[in-house]
């Protein structure tokens, strides 16, 4: 593997979610670490798995993996460091000051800004040089899904140039104002980040079009940011060797082929490696020892025929379609097909003659290309972080700042620029697009996991907001998080694949929306290929592992759920949307809707 | 120099654009201290929310809060005593404070008529 070679202090993996860039971080990590290497594995991930992948609680500290000398590990769970750093502030007060206000500035410091920044610090400590860092002679990072990716990258550059702007103490840093001693660290953790002796990024992706599409605009953004040292692998590819006999396998190894000939040249340029796909599921030490070791696929030998009688999409299509309007949440960990999914179920109720928005506010998603066609009764739309942001903006200067002199508003432009105001501008776009679900439907292909949590917890911040200012009042009012409650209203569709990892992300993103009040409607399980004919000794071996998952998630967590079986080609444009999504119309009634 | 401190309630941030909805008053009130400022007041901010042991630790402060909740505030000390609560000071009462000259306040709006919280 070209990307091992000489490996420089700070290793960052990142990609489209889905595209097993955990995996490869954790092999990568363990290679070093079995090579006689002090490695310190790090997941910046909202919606982190390592502990997972080596079935040990890791959580906010760091800890050392047993089985594997000179490794170890650290979550860098926002929420966790959100609670630190309010515990740093509030500590000191409690009891020294009245209940009342000491639960006011704790609730202050519950928002996303305060964990989105809180996580950002303890990122940038691990930069620099210190005692603690010094300790390790790599550090790699699991980084986030690609959008979240960027940003948590951009941010000591961005943040940097924020502090110097900032006029005395009157800019908005939000809660990283108590941050601000800080700067140096910053600084150097800028200069960590540019430094091609030290920092090397490795861009992971699956030979599919839209992950290599992605790939290269990862690429193209963290290049202009200054991480110019740049790897590409291709995860996951189906062997050659299985073509034979099986028509599925070979129109997978195809589309494979034609993805990586069309590769972008921004990436054509990069050093490359190949992962070949494996029968085994990346879960426990030895499937990942084994992960970059090029090995012929072991014989497959589960040979036992799988029958499949799974409920498909169109069960739910009709559930949803039953209400005649609302909205529906397609959430999950990226790349497990919610685009995909969001598309054909919009497609299919539009094809019933029901009004329908499809959205997204996932700043890597590809509906139109998804959609590749126009249908009647179906809008499109996307909340752009960056055009919301750029449009708050100009509104709250437009009316806020109307009667502002000209020093004044350009104190206020400064503070608008404020990393915070990003989460509340998509935030607001979110609520009002929430609100034509009352008359029509709105499918909502959402943000990877992490990112939602925190636009629903900004929608639970404004929830009490709202609360404290009418609950007085006795006026009649609906917040959008009362929406996203209300079942008739909202029905959420968790969207999984059938492996390990990807159906345990899955609970746990059903446990925190059961926090937040909210009740998955139904899961969707995606890119089956049990519900799908294999032959191929290597897909057989996988279909036969996906069975523990599918039943888990059936018997389980699902109130109700649906199997997508793998399809031969890629489900882009309206005809084969619909087929996804009603294929099974006519043999499949509703047995399992409720 | 005699010196204002204003003690906001929990804030994202002074002009509040971090929260959910832009609080005009704050707005206003951050220009409106920025400009004082610029005409040589000495003027300090505290941030229930960011530095909650500025409370703790002055007595007039912290007797208010015990007395009147956070709800009170802000609170607004010239010369460390109490000069206004409850609301922010517009932009003719911080330039009386911080002994301002009034041709000053005339000279200075470059937003035609309007001034601060003030519009004809």
């Amino acid at each position: 593997m070209k990307f091992l070679q000489q490996p420089p202090r700070f290793l960052f993996f990142t990609g489209k979610g889905g595209v097993g860039k955990t995996s490869i971080a954790c092999a990568t990590a363990i290679q070093l670490a079995d090579a006689g290497r002090r490695v310190l594995l790090v997941s910046t991930d909202p919606a982190s798995n390592v502990g997972q992948v080596f079935d040990v609680g890791i959580g906010n500290r760091i800890t050392a993996i047993q089985a594997v000398p000179g490794l170890a590990t650290l979550e860098i769970d926002p929420q966790a460091a959100a609670q630190a750093y309010r515990d740093r502030i509030v500590g000191p007060v409690r009891g020294m000051l009245p209940d009342a206000v000491v639960n006011s500035i704790e609730e202050q410091l519950s928002g996303a800004c305060t964990t989105e920044i809180a996580a950002f610090d303890e990122f940038t400590a691990l930069l620099i040089d210190s005692a603690l860092t010094g300790q390790y002679d790599h550090i790699v990072f699991d980084t986030a899904p690609t959008g979240h990716t960027i940003r948590l990258l951009q941010l000591p550059g961005a943040w940097s140039g924020f502090l110097e702007a900032g006029k005395g103490d009157a800019s908005c840093l939000g809660p990283l104002a108590g941050l601000e001693k800080q700067r140096a660290q910053y600084k150097a953790a800028v200069k960590a980040l540019a430094d091609a002796q030290r920092t090397r990024l490795v861009l992971v992706a699956r030979a599919q079009q839209a992950t290599l599409r992605e790939a290269a605009h990862t690429h193209d953004e963290l290049s202009s940011i200054g991480l110019l040292q740049q790897y590409l692998v291709i995860n996951g590819i189906l062997p050659r060797s299985e073509t034979e006999n099986d028509p599925l396998a070979a129109a997978i190894h195809e589309r494979e082929q034609s993805a990586l000939n069309a590769i972008p040249d921004v990436l054509r340029a990069l050093p490359r490696d190949q992962v070949m796909l494996k029968p085994f599921n990346l879960v426990g030490l030895d499937a990942l020892r084994q992960l970059l070791v090029d090995t012929p696929a072991q014989a497959a030998t589960a040979d036992s025929g799988i029958e499949l009688d799974e409920p498909g999409l169109s069960a739910l299509v009709d559930g949803i379609a039953a209400d005649g309007h609302g909205l529906v949440m397609l959430m999950g960990k990226g790349g497990v097909g919610k685009t995909t999914l969001a598309a054909a179920v919009a497609v299919a109720l539009a094809r019933r003659g029901l009004p329908v928005h499809l959205t997204t506010s996932d700043p890597a998603a590809h509906l139109s290309e998804t959609l590749d066609g126009t249908v009647d009764n179906l809008i499109l739309s996307r909340i752009d972080p960056h055009l919301e942001t750029e449009r708050y903006r100009e509104h709250i200067l437009a009316t806020k700042g109307e009667k502002l002199d000209a020093q004044g508003r350009a104190l206020l432009e400064e503070d608008l620029r404020s990393p915070c105001t990003e989460e509340i501008a998509v935030f607001q776009a979110f609520s009002r697009i929430i609100r034509e679900a009352g008359k029509k439907f709105v499918v909502m292909d959402t943000a990877p996991t992490g990112h939602t949590l925190l636009l629903l917890d900004a929608t639970g911040a404004y929830h009490r907001e709202i609360n404290r200012q009418m609950g007085a009042t006795g006026l009649h009012y609906t917040t959008p998080l009362m929406r996203l409650q209300d079942p008739k209203l909202t029905k959420v569709l968790i969207v999984t694949l059938a492996e390990t990892t990807p159906v345990m992300e899955a609970a746990s993103l059903k446990a925190d929306l059961e926090r937040a009040g909210i009740e998955p409607w139904a899961w969707v399980i995606n890119n089956s290929i049990a519900a799908a004919s294999a032959k191929s000794p290597l897909l057989r071996q996988r279909a036969a592992n996906e069975i523990r998952e599918i039943n888990a998630v059936a018997n389980q967590h699902a109130q109700r759920y649906a199997v997508v079986p793998l399809l031969r080609q890629e489900p882009v444009g309206v005809s084969r949307l619909l087929e996804l999504a009603g294929g099974n119309t006519d043999t499949h009634l509703p047995e399992h809707s409720l | 120099m005699t010196s204002i401190q204003v003690f906001d309630p929990v804030l994202c941030c002074s002009t509040g654009v971090c929260g959910v909805d832009v609080d005009q008053q704050l707005v206003v009130f951050a220009a409106d201290v920025d400009w004082a400022k610029q005409n040589g007041a000495q003027i300090e901010r505290f941030n229930l929310a960011q530095q909650p042991m500025v409370f703790v630790e002055n007595p007039v402060v912290k007797s208010f809060l015990e007395r009147s909740g956070a709800e009170a505030l802000p609170l607004i000390l010239v010369g460390g005593e109490v000069a206004l609560a409850g609301r922010y000071p517009n932009r003719a009462e911080l330039a009386r404070w911080a002994g301002i000259s009034k041709t000053v306040i005339e000279i200075k709006p470059a937003g035609g008529c309007c001034s601060g919280s003030q519009c004809c």
